[in-house]
């Protein structure tokens, strides 16, 4: 990080105006797409520029009573279903809150800040996901400005965080004229709150994560990881699948919040280093050459950990319909899983599986698998690896993983 | 001169003939799909009545059968929206949004004001029966409401229900489900209505609002008096949240205007269009040419259209039938009972599936041979059910028994009170039973009378299962409807369906369309074993792709199983067999040879499966199931509350050692027993109510602080306020 950046010139101080005047700002953040993985990113940037907590507020989960009743009649053409879900997100920030927002903050993200960056082509999002506020923006303008009527600002700033370096500029400019007293000096500091922000809250998911592996490894159990995008996390577009399969006994872990301690990655992909197949444990050449996206690069890395790790005895795959980023990479992350004798199951098209009772019997039949062969895959994936590793000697701590 | 100007719709000509502005002549009619005869009808009075003159005065047509007409009468084609466009501005330029349902389509129109004219923003919408006319009239001639009366029927005032508005068959199931359940006719109209507007206004505004003043055309817009209060209603609110201000003085009311004429607005449309025209453009050549096709012309285009039959010749059923014969086409609906021998040493597994119609038993000898199968249409009572297919299973010599599992909805009602070992899923058992004859199966095909699944297997495990309940194009339900119509026995429709030498092409798609393009094909002179073949030829389409939503068949895998009811009709068997190697050359396909029992045979390998001969079977016995003793409830703590249709359940509680009761119960249950819930039409009613839930929850709960998610740590704490860092 460049040295002007760690350490930020002291800003000028804030006029007891503009400060009063901040403590009052309210900003709406529709809880959609990348916001999913950013979301401590922006609280930490905003209190550091002294918003008030309480007047940051987030969208609901997705919901068909909210498309409904905010949403219908402002959507747009959009194959992607959780960009079409971002209208009903919008209109319960424009008309469903108690208190008025004065500033609907949606940004274009552009690109991701990924632990694979460096390791990887890019770490971009995808760019349906990244033009989405301009697009549903249109369905709350094309007859009336419903933004101006309410007296709310729309602003969709594009934000490089894989670029750390840009964001404040971009923060700045698009912030400048409704924040007021704001300088470049303050953004910056309050950009680099909110990435340290949003690292310490991954650190400690990923902390989480382990103890649930040590647990896994401590008691021979198995655990599931889901293979998906952050917005999936959304109970209104992953619809709680894997909280179902949590319900019937078995952990779950994310492939985006897997740990990264380097005794762990050394032990996972010793054999594949040694081999020469990968430079790093985070290299992802060896089944993804053409490695651009963010959440897809995590996805196929997430698979390979799967693969691999013994006590994943089951991935699912989360996609929405018609996808055109999963797409490609449906076949690639099901034979990864699956050479390995894991368990791989997919819920290709959430939006068109929802009827309850087809999830239900899914995941029911998911249940049984998972029972009658985790001890196989345990056993047989533990016999591949190279010695025990650090999971299986890590101090017994808990009961539960929980 | 005059102008004539002809609507020629999916239901009904409408036509009109003017001169200097002046309605001279117009009418409409039903054509009963008999378009062609009805047109020549209308242009012989036409003619008669008021002079229209060949060779002299221009014709224009529009409509989804203008373009087959026109070149005939040397009539102008005029696109629909188009005619109906032109209308609108001409009789009611301040008209911002109109909204045509039609027979089979809807459409919408919204006019916007930009610089001089107007520009047109035209939605439409005729793939899927959902919010057009048949969708009400289907559902109305079901529930037996005459024509007139369903004009009359009001929406204002009326308790509304759900019904789907995405598929005329399935809001006929939940008209159904609601009639059952003691919802008055007028109220489950009146939820119809509310349906097709509200399918119109999702599918068809696309984000723009309807503005003042709206139109609203076509048949049942005009006839259904509850629909334009619907529309009136949902209207008026929407502009009310949108801030729309009415024009100066106007009500709601009047801003919504159904002309009287409506019905005639594409033909005056098309009038209005060839006013506009130059001389000599459209000019009538007479009926001439018409009436040639009326009595020749179609016959000979119905020969070359048609697509080939079933069956390439008489070799060709040879040989499909000599690969098939192991599944007979002629097999009863559920093998009979086989008689055990009493002195079978061999433990015997027994498999039950208690599903949503009948309830099946097997019994399986340890080699997994099948010694004896049962079953017995459900009476709405699982523990009479249960007692009866056991009672079977005794009698067919059945002693010993080594283990019981259970599938299908009823096996976690029934687990404990029958003292199962096991509890399988649907999937899990067909697929243990799929893989037991055909160990390399990679997809199993269940068509059933109601529902279409598909499962995919991989790594011997069910990786992918598609359930079709969105829509039921599909399902074997039509196959039985149509050969009921041309009195043919289910069983002999394979042998009708073979006979053709060719049948017309169906489209894939919507079942309610399916059926009008069935009496569409018979106007034409299609027989009914044409039909019925092509029929079964369109089958496997609607069930891999459109239902199925499997594009790409090869990606499944190579060997297919093929089961359920609608398998066993050979004609689709057939079909299906041609449908999967024209994508996957390679296929083996087979049926399964017990197709209707696959899924308790599955529980029963399951059992075997579990089966320690150290340890005791938990089933319950034979004298202990006869013995159940149980008390049925049906009060008005009974009803399901879950959803508006409110279910009238039966609570069966039945005595089991050691069961917990229900003591938060409004029907409480003392210890030593246990309860089954009947008579819900969903799964949600197997819940009883609030309190369960939350006993439920607590439990999940429990489970899931135990087992955490990180997605759910996701959910909870990111967006909280941030701990600043840095």
């Amino acid at each position: 990080m460049a040295k002007w950046f760690a350490k930020p010139p002291s800003a000028a101080p804030l006029s007891e105006a503009d400060r009063a005047a901040r403590a009052k700002l309210r900003v709406g953040i529709p809880k959609v797409l990348n916001v999913w993985t950013t979301h401590q990113f922006w609280l930490g940037f905003f209190q550091a520029l002294r918003l008030s907590p309480r007047n940051l507020v987030f969208s609901s989960d997705t919901s068909d009573a909210q498309m409904r009743e905010y949403g219908s009649g402002r959507g747009t053409v959009d194959c992607c279903y959780p960009v079409k879900c971002v209208s009903g997100h919008y209109g319960e920030l424009i008309f469903g809150q108690k208190r008025r927002i004065d500033i609907l903050f949606s940004p274009m993200i552009h690109s991701l800040s990924s632990f694979m960056d460096g390791h990887v082509m890019e770490s971009l999002a995808c760019p349906r996901v990244m033009a989405a506020p301009e697009n549903i923006k249109a369905g709350f303008l094309r007859e009336r400005d419903v933004f101006a009527e309410n007296r709310i600002a729309h602003v969709a700033p594009l934000v490089t965080l894989a670029e750390p370096k840009l964001v404040p500029r971009q923060l700045f400019d698009a912030l400048k004229a409704v924040v007021p007293g704001l300088s470049i000096e303050e953004t910056a500091r309050a950009v680099e709150a909110g990435f340290a922000t949003l690292a310490a809250f991954t650190d400690d998911l990923r902390a989480r994560s382990r103890d649930i592996l040590e647990w896994c490894a401590r008691e021979g159990r198995p655990c599931i990881m889901v293979l998906a995008r952050p917005y999936h996390m959304d109970s209104g577009i992953g619809h709680e699948i894997e909280a179902d399969l949590q319900a019937c006994g078995y952990p779950i872990l994310w492939s985006q919040y897997f740990p990264t301690d380097p005794d762990l990655l050394d032990w996972i992909f010793r054999a594949d280093l040694a081999e020469g197949l990968i430079r790093h444990p985070f290299d992802i050449d060896d089944v993804w050459p053409s490695s651009y996206s963010a959440n897809t690069n995590e996805i196929l890395w997430g698979a390979k950990v799967a693969a691999r790790v013994p006590w994943i005895t089951c991935a699912i795959r989360l996609g929405s319909y018609e996808c055109g980023m999963d797409q490609p990479t449906f076949t690639p992350v099901q034979q990864i899983v699956e050479r390995s004798g894991t368990l791989f199951f997919s819920f290709q098209e959430l939006d068109s599986t929802k009827p309850a009772g087809s999830v239900k019997i899914r995941v029911e039949t998911i249940a049984y698998y998972l029972e009658c062969n985790s001890p196989g895959v345990m056993e047989a994936k533990l016999r591949h690896m190279d010695g025990p590793g650090p999971l299986q000697t890590a101090r017994a701590s808990a009961e539960s993983p929980g | 001169m005059k102008f004539a100007g002809i609507d020629v719709g999916s239901t009904t000509v409408k036509a009109v003939v003017t001169e200097g502005g002046e309605v001279l002549w117009r009418d409409y009619q039903r054509h009963n799909t008999r378009q062609a005869e009805k047109v020549l009808e209308f242009l012989e009075r036409m003619e008669a009545d008021c002079g229209l003159t060949a060779g002299e005065d221009p014709v224009f047509l529009t409509g989804s059968g203008a373009g087959l007409m026109a070149p005939m009468l040397g009539g102008k084609l005029v696109q629909e929206v188009v005619a109906v466009a032109a209308a609108v501005e001409k009789l009611h330029p301040d008209v911002r949004f109109v909204s045509e349902i039609g027979g089979e389509d809807m459409k919408t129109i919204f006019f916007t004001e930009s610089g001089e004219g107007t520009s047109k923003q035209v939605y439409m919408q005729s793939a899927c029966s959902g919010g057009t006319g048949t969708f009400i009239e289907k559902t109305a001639r079901k529930l037996r409401i005459a024509p007139e009366d369903l004009a009359a029927m009001p929406y204002e005032g009326m308790s509304l229900h759900k019904v789907s508005s995405k598929c005329g068959i399935f809001a006929e199931t939940d008209a159904n489900t609601l009639l059952k359940g003691g919802v008055p006719v007028d109220e489950i109209i009146a939820s119809l209505f509310e349906a097709v507007v509200y399918q119109n206004l999702a599918t068809l505004t696309k984000g723009n609002t309807p503005l003042p003043e709206v139109l609203l055309l076509g048949g049942p817009n005009l006839f259904f008096r509850g629909l334009q209060q619907a529309w009136r209603h949902h209207l008026a609110n929407l502009w009310h949240d949108r801030g729309i201000s009415l024009p100066e003085g106007r009500s709601v009311e009047d801003c919504i205007l159904v002309p009287e004429d409506a019905l005639y607005y594409a033909a005056l449309g098309c009038v209005e269009i060839g006013r506009g025209e130059a001389e000599g453009i459209g000019r009538f050549t007479g009926t001439g040419k018409l009436r040639w096709w009326i009595d020749e012309g179609q016959h000979e285009a119905k020969a070359k259209e048609g697509g080939k039959a079933l069956a390439r010749g008489a070799d060709d059923i040879r040989r499909f039938e000599a690969e098939y014969s192991a599944a007979d086409a002629s097999r009863p609906a559920t093998t009979k009972p086989v008689s055990v021998e009493a002195t079978d040493p061999a433990p015997l597994f027994i498999g039950c599936d208690f599903g949503s119609t009948t309830a099946k038993a097997v019994v399986m000898a340890a080699d997994g041979e099948m010694r004896f199968s049962t079953y017995v249409q459900s009476r709405g009572n699982p523990i009479e059910d249960a007692k009866s297919l056991f009672r079977d299973i005794r009698a067919g010599g059945v002693e010993d028994v080594a283990g019981l599992a259970l599938t299908g909805y009823g096996k976690d009602l029934l687990k404990d009170i029958l003292g199962a070992d096991v509890g399988v899923v649907e999937t899990v058992a067909h697929a243990k039973s799929a893989l037991d004859i055909f160990p390399q199966a990679d997809v199993i095909c269940d068509v059933g009378g109601t529902d279409v699944k598909i499962m995919i297997l991989r790594q011997g495990t069910v990786a992918d299962f598609r359930l079709n309940s969105q829509c039921s194009s599909g399902n074997g339900a039509f196959l039985q409807g149509v050969a009921e119509r041309y009195n043919v026995p289910l069983e002999d429709y394979a042998e009708k369906a073979f006979e053709a030498k060719s049948m017309p092409s169906l489209a894939m798609g919507c079942g309610v369309f399916l059926q009008s393009d069935i009496v569409n094909q018979q106007r034409k002179g299609w027989s009914a074993e044409e039909i019925m073949a092509s029929l079964a030829a369109v089958l496997p389409m609607n069930v891999w792709i459109y239902a199925g939503q499997l594009q790409n068949l090869r990606a499944a895998g190579r060997h297919f199983v093929l089961q359920g009811g609608t398998h066993r009709n050979m004609a689709v068997v057939k079909a299906q067999v041609d449908f999967i190697k024209s994508r996957v050359p390679e296929a083996e396909v087979v049926i399964h040879p017990h197709s209707g029992e696959a899924g308790a045979i599955g529980a029963a390998l399951c059992a075997r499966e579990a089966w320690d001969p150290d340890l005791p079977s938990r089933f319950a016995g034979f004298a202990r199931i006869e013995a159940l003793n149980y008390r049925s409830t049906t009060s008005e703590h009974t009803v399901c509350t879950w959803c508006a249709v409110n279910c009238k359940r039966a609570f069966i509680d039945v005595e089991v050692t050691g069961a917990e009761g229900r003591a938060w119960s409004k029907v409480p249950l003392e210890p030593g027993w246990e309860r089954v819930i009947s008579g819900n039409s969903c799964p949600r009613g197997l819940v009883e109510d609030a309190n369960e839930m939350r006993a439920v929850k607590a439990a999940m709960e429990e489970q899931r602080r135990v087992y955490p998610n990180l997605g759910e740590m996701v959910r909870e704490t990111a967006f909280r306020r941030a701990v600043i860092r840095g």
